[in-house]
């Protein structure tokens, strides 16, 4: 099963990217199928979650809705020192370990 | 160093000749290698460049080979001269990461950086490689304009030490904004260059309409319920079918207007996102080599602005700004700027919140008075931006017409930058005018660093953790007058 994840920065362009990028990069080594998309904040909607099982914005984010689906602060993953990442990738890990998304 | 330059472009002729895919490729490759990039991946990193430079021209082409023809009918039904094409910010970076300078000005950053960061002058350790776009742009513009390449780079380096300073001045709001005071997030983006000017509005606001602030409404709510209809492809269909009526075009050639404003906004972003991939074996390398030389010193991480895109304000406000700054156009003297791809004003309202700190009713009110600088500042850049793209050779760009960005960050800076250019061929007058400007410039600044830290102590005063050199008592140590 491919893990779906929805990362959001503010232009969809560069910090969600590079998000999406490091998460594919990191669960293909942790062993796990991941594809990862990267979208404007602005354009998320409820629907559009519905087609996610994880939601990795690059901080907190208020939507306008609460999302049904889990919600992990990426924003580490940018500071491009592994250590800081870790329990990003570690947080997501169990989220997949805990909903059996895998 | 003009004449380094000189010779370098000699030797190197052929490869030059060859376009700017090429010489990025190769000089991308080289410079992410001699970081201490795994070969391989400089290679990959060089290579997606030259795909973005390629792609990104290709996509200019089919945007103003379709919109040319409609602007300049726009121009004989209305009367109003707006034939400049708003291409938005990505295609920008793209033209600016297209130049060889680029690469010398991010060196010289990451060195003026590291300085300030051994001397304790700051705390923010900037690792958003990309956005160093932004500053040489300035750097370009200067040139272009007339100034030589020292001149260039002692503008580059001020500007960009006070962003420095700026992003150490603005840490303790954004721990604020997104309610975290543990948060390493900072940022040295341009956009927040504009604060000092939005700070005159707010202190104005505070003294003449305070009571405005009772009518703030919930921006997530308005966000929620716009939904698609301001997404950047509706934004683009709107666009297309405004001016496909006023210029009197059949219904086939509104629909193409349309829908190739919508492909055209959503390719740049597309686009915009294989860059951020080619510099990022840049940008890792540039940041394990600061970190190694820090010794694992703790700091504020600079990163690109959108840390804050999760506040809604930052949306709602481009939302009502959008139409706004349309009509703004169509009126405003000097203006050539009809906006397309820059006309969600990303580049205007992270400023507007970090200064009112969210009161929604300031952030359209200020956003909408200082829309006209940006206007007038891709106006004026626009004969450079069309000429560095020019110089790009890559297909599909048209020989004719102009390019530029409605809402692109730091018109200030480019004001600055024309001006320097052209006082640095002599021209007494413009030596004048660059020096007020630049006087000016700094006064602005440091009046705002001094409100700033004022803010900050007021932050400390209710027990949040600030920085002592941002505020005017220090936690530790003897305490200094604070006001």
């Amino acid at each position: 099963m491919t893990v779906k994840i929805l990362a959001a920065c503010g232009a969809g362009v560069n910090s969600s990217h590079q998000i999406k990028d490091a998460i594919e990069k990191e669960f293909k080594k942790r062993g796990y199928n991941v594809q990862a998309d990267a979208v404007m904040v602005k354009d998320v909607n409820e629907d559009m979650m519905k087609n996610y099982d994880i939601f990795t914005p690059i901080a907190k984010t208020d939507l306008g809705f609460t999302p049904t689906i889990p919600v992990i602060n990426a924003g580490p993953i940018l500071y491009r020192m592994p250590a800081m990442a870790k329990p990003v990738y570690d947080k997501i890990e169990g989220v997949i370990k805990k909903e059996n998304l895998k | 160093m003009q004449t380094i330059i000189d010779l370098a472009n000699t030797i190197f002729k052929p490869i030059i000749d060859l376009g700017a895919a090429p010489i990025m490729l190769i000089v991308l490759t080289l410079i992410a290698w001699a970081v201490g990039v795994n070969f391989f991946h400089a290679l990959e990193g060089g290579i997606k460049l030259a795909i973005a430079i390629t792609a990104i021209g290709s996509v200019i082409g089919l945007l103003t080979t379709t919109y040319q023809p409609a602007l300049n009918a726009f121009v004989k039904s209305t009367g109003i001269n707006l034939s400049i094409t708003d291409l938005g910010w990505a295609p920008l970076a793209t033209i600016t990461w297209g130049s060889p300078y680029t690469l010398f000005f991010l060196a010289i950053l990451v060195i003026v950086n590291l300085i300030l960061l051994f001397l304790n002058r700051t705390n923010t350790l900037d690792v958003d490689i990309f956005d160093i776009w932004h500053l040489s742009f300035t750097g370009l513009l200067a040139i272009y304009f007339g100034a030589n390449l020292f001149v260039a780079t002692v503008l580059v380096i001020f500007i960009g030490i006070l962003k420095i300073i700026n992003s150490d001045l603005m840490k303790p709001t954004f721990n604020d904004l997104l309610d975290d005071w543990e948060n390493p997030m900072t940022t040295t983006h341009l956009n927040y260059m504009m604060n000092p000017v939005i700070m005159i509005f707010d202190k104005l606001f505070d003294k003449l309409f305070p009571w405005l602030d009772k009518y703030d409404f919930d921006a997530a709510k308005l966000n929620e319920k716009i939904g698609f209809w301001g997404s950047r492809f509706a934004i683009g269909i709107y666009l297309g079918i405004f001016i496909g009526l006023i210029s009197h075009q059949s219904v086939k050639s509104i629909a193409t207007l349309a829908f190739m404003a919508a492909t055209c906004l959503e390719l740049f972003s597309i686009i915009g996102s294989w860059f951020i991939a080619a510099v990022e074996p840049l940008s890792q390398g540039v940041s394990d080599f600061a970190n190694k030389r820090l010794g694992g010193r703790m700091l504020n991480i600079g990163l690109d602005w959108p840390f804050l895109a999760g506040r809604a304000e930052i949306w709602a406000a481009a939302n009502v700004l959008a139409p706004i700054m349309l009509l703004e156009a169509l009126v405003l003297p000097g203006n050539g700027i009809l906006p397309l791809g820059g006309i969600i004003a990303m580049g205007v309202t992270p400023a507007l919140l970090v200064v009112t700190r969210g009161k929604i009713i300031r952030m359209i009110v200020i956003g909408a008075i200082e829309l006209p600088l940006f206007l007038w500042a891709g106006t004026l850049s626009a004969p450079f931006i069309t000429h560095t793209a020019r110089a790009l050779h890559a297909p599909g760009i048209p020989s004719t017409g102009l390019f530029s960005a409605s809402t692109k960050e730091g018109p200030i800076e480019q004001f600055i930058a024309v001006l320097v250019g052209k006082a640095s061929k002599g021209e007494m007058m413009m030596v004048l005018y660059a020096a007020l400007a630049l006087v000016a410039y700094t006064a602005l600044f440091f009046w705002y660093r001094h409100e700033m830290m004022k803010r900050n102590q007021k932050y400390s005063d209710d027990g949040k953790e600030v920085a002592d050199d941002v505020k005017f008592v220090p936690t530790h140590g003897a305490a200094s007058s604070a006001e």
